[in-house]
């Protein structure tokens, strides 16, 4: 079979990249432009002034990637682009690049969930196999997804409030650390002890999750501890933070995995780069015998690789679209 | 020489290909919110029904605002994939000079968008499309006592309902009128084309507020 060279394109919220993928598996070349240092200034993304980077950046992204890349844009089979969910502005930019390159060079054209992408960058790792579990965990979403073949998707559950991302940043913002400081808190949490006691948020039989009670409770101690006249150890909160995150994870993780006789779990998003999450994660796999593949740390993040990744899979099951297609800041994975 | 023309600042689509001193085609749709499913679409039809391909267009001229930052940033997006990818000339001129361009009847056009809470994006021009007044994000009513100021024969222009005491004139782009004008501007490369603004995020300002 002739091989299929797909080029993504990804700015749904801060980062404007661009990749090529082959046969929805191996990267040519990815380059990402982003804009996390001109957003920490305002505590997070500010939406128009991510809209008004892309456009900056959107072409020079998509050229670098065809040099890197070696290749002219008449050698790539399909152009694919995230569509959605996320910031509307955002995704405008990357989608009528998207849609103005299919048409100048007659390419087809493949609108891609964003989740979609974030699921497909482990087949990037190595080939997904099925049944499988995703968990989706990133600043925007914490979803589990069932997968019974390539492009079944079936939402099991998500988080009922804040991303599991969201409250990681949040946690960091209360006891000082800028924004993006999920990371932060995840290194911290190695190093301090199990001090605090949090409540485990949403510990029930569903697959859904609840991060704001969690994020609240962390912000009442921290008043709490202050009133007292005591200090917060930043490191011990995080690790007692990260414990009860890791302990609601992986219950629900485990509890799909039994209920769906699952064979093979993946974890995405940028919270997958988590090494809390991944280690626990990694433990339960093992234990239960099954195969596992998490992202490598550079795809968790937004990226178009995974787009071109999830890309091929679309063409292949012939879901092209017309240069008529709109953003949608929200949409049901399917 | 054949020129594409694409504004996408306003709630409108307009678009035409002039070739020489002729309007091949031209579109003018109001779209609103349905502006980035339609402003590709229509483009491309417009071009198919003449036969034009992409190819066949040597330069385009691109209106980069101000305007409505997302109805910018679609037009300005298809116009810099464009140029770029299959290396076209491309320059742009502002919203408010093609508005300007309506009259030719009174001394000063006074071309001017809503920019909401009192303030507008205007200009003031002369005769022959110079720049009196350079364009800027304006409370209303120190440009009209600007203006008030200058002369007493000149006309608004604008596509939106103000409250303004004088001639007013409607915006209905001349397209061919606009690209012979400015066609032989100078073209830029098409990776640093950005919109006119003329107005920072309400982020940087409020952080620019707290700094200073």
């Amino acid at each position: 079979m002739k091989d299929i060279y797909i080029l993504g394109i990804e700015s749904s919220c801060d980062e404007t990249s661009c990749a090529i993928v082959k046969n929805g598996c191996e990267e040519i070349a990815t380059v990402i432009s982003s804009q996390i240092d001109i957003h920490k200034n305002y505590g997070g993304v500010v939406p128009e002034i991510a809209s008004r980077q892309h456009v900056k950046n959107v072409t020079m992204v998509i050229e670098e990637c065809l040099t890197k890349a070696n290749m002219k844009m008449e050698e790539v089979t399909a152009i694919a682009v995230t569509y959605g969910p996320g910031l509307i502005g955002s995704l405008l930019i990357g989608l009528e690049a998207a849609k103005t390159l299919a048409y100048l060079y007659k390419k087809p054209l493949i609108p891609v969930h964003h989740i979609a992408g974030h699921i497909y960058a482990n087949n990037l790792v190595k080939p997904m196999r099925f049944p499988l579990l995703a968990l989706v965990i990133s600043g925007g979403h914490t979803e589990l997804v069932y997968m019974e073949d390539h492009l079944k998707f079936e939402k099991l559950g998500g988080t009922l409030d804040d991303a599991v991302g969201e409250c990681y940043d949040k946690v960091a913002r209360v006891v000082g650390i800028p924004y993006p400081g999920g990371p932060a808190i995840d290194r911290m949490a190695e190093i301090g002890k199990h001090t605090y006691n949090l409540p485990i948020p949403l510990n029930d039989n569903s697959y859904n999750f609840s991060f704001s009670g969690l994020k609240s409770a962390v912000i009442n101690l921290c008043h709490n501890e202050e009133q007292r006249g005591k200090e917060i150890i930043k490191e011990d909160l995080a690790t007692s933070f990260q414990e009860v995150v890791v302990e609601i994870i992986s219950k629900k993780v485990e509890r799909a995995i039994k209920d769906k006789n699952i064979k093979y779990f993946i974890t995405a998003g940028g919270v997958a780069a988590n090494k809390g999450i991944r280690n626990e994660l990694t433990r339960l796999c093992e234990s239960a015998q099954i195969d596992y593949s998490f992202p490598a740390i550079k795809y968790c993040t937004d990226n178009a690789a995974m787009i071109a990744a999830a890309g091929y899979f679309y063409y292949l099951d012939n879901r092209i679209s017309t240069i008529e297609i709109n953003a949608k800041s929200s949409d049901i994975l399917k | 020489m054949r020129c594409l023309y694409l504004d996408t600042s306003s709630s409108f689509l307009y678009t035409g290909v002039v070739e020489d001193e002729t309007l091949l085609c031209d579109r003018k749709i109001r779209f609103d919110k349905d502006l980035s499913t339609n402003a590709l679409i229509t483009l491309v039809t417009m071009l198919e029904e003449k036969n034009i391909e992409p190819n066949d267009i040597d330069k385009i001229i691109l209106v980069n605002g101000p305007g409505s930052f997302t109805g910018c940033r679609i037009g300005i997006t298809i116009a810099k994939t464009y140029a770029w990818a299959l290396n076209k000339p491309i320059c742009t001129i502002s919203s408010l000079e093609a508005m300007s361009l309506t009259d030719d009847e009174f001394d000063y056009h006074v071309p001017l968008i809503d920019a909401r809470r009192g303030y507008v994006f205007a200009g003031i021009y002369d005769k022959d499309n110079n720049a009196i007044l350079k364009d800027q994000y304006i409370k209303l009513s120190v440009l009209e006592t600007a203006i008030n100021n200058m002369s007493d024969n000149f006309t608004y222009i604008t596509n939106e309902d103000f409250d303004l005491k004088g001639n007013i004139k409607k915006y209905d782009p001349d397209i061919l009128k606009i690209v012979l004008k400015y066609r032989d501007r100078e073209s830029v490369n098409p990776h640093g084309l950005d919109a006119n603004y003329l107005k920072l995020t309400e982020a940087e300002e409020n952080l620019n507020g707290r700094e200073s």
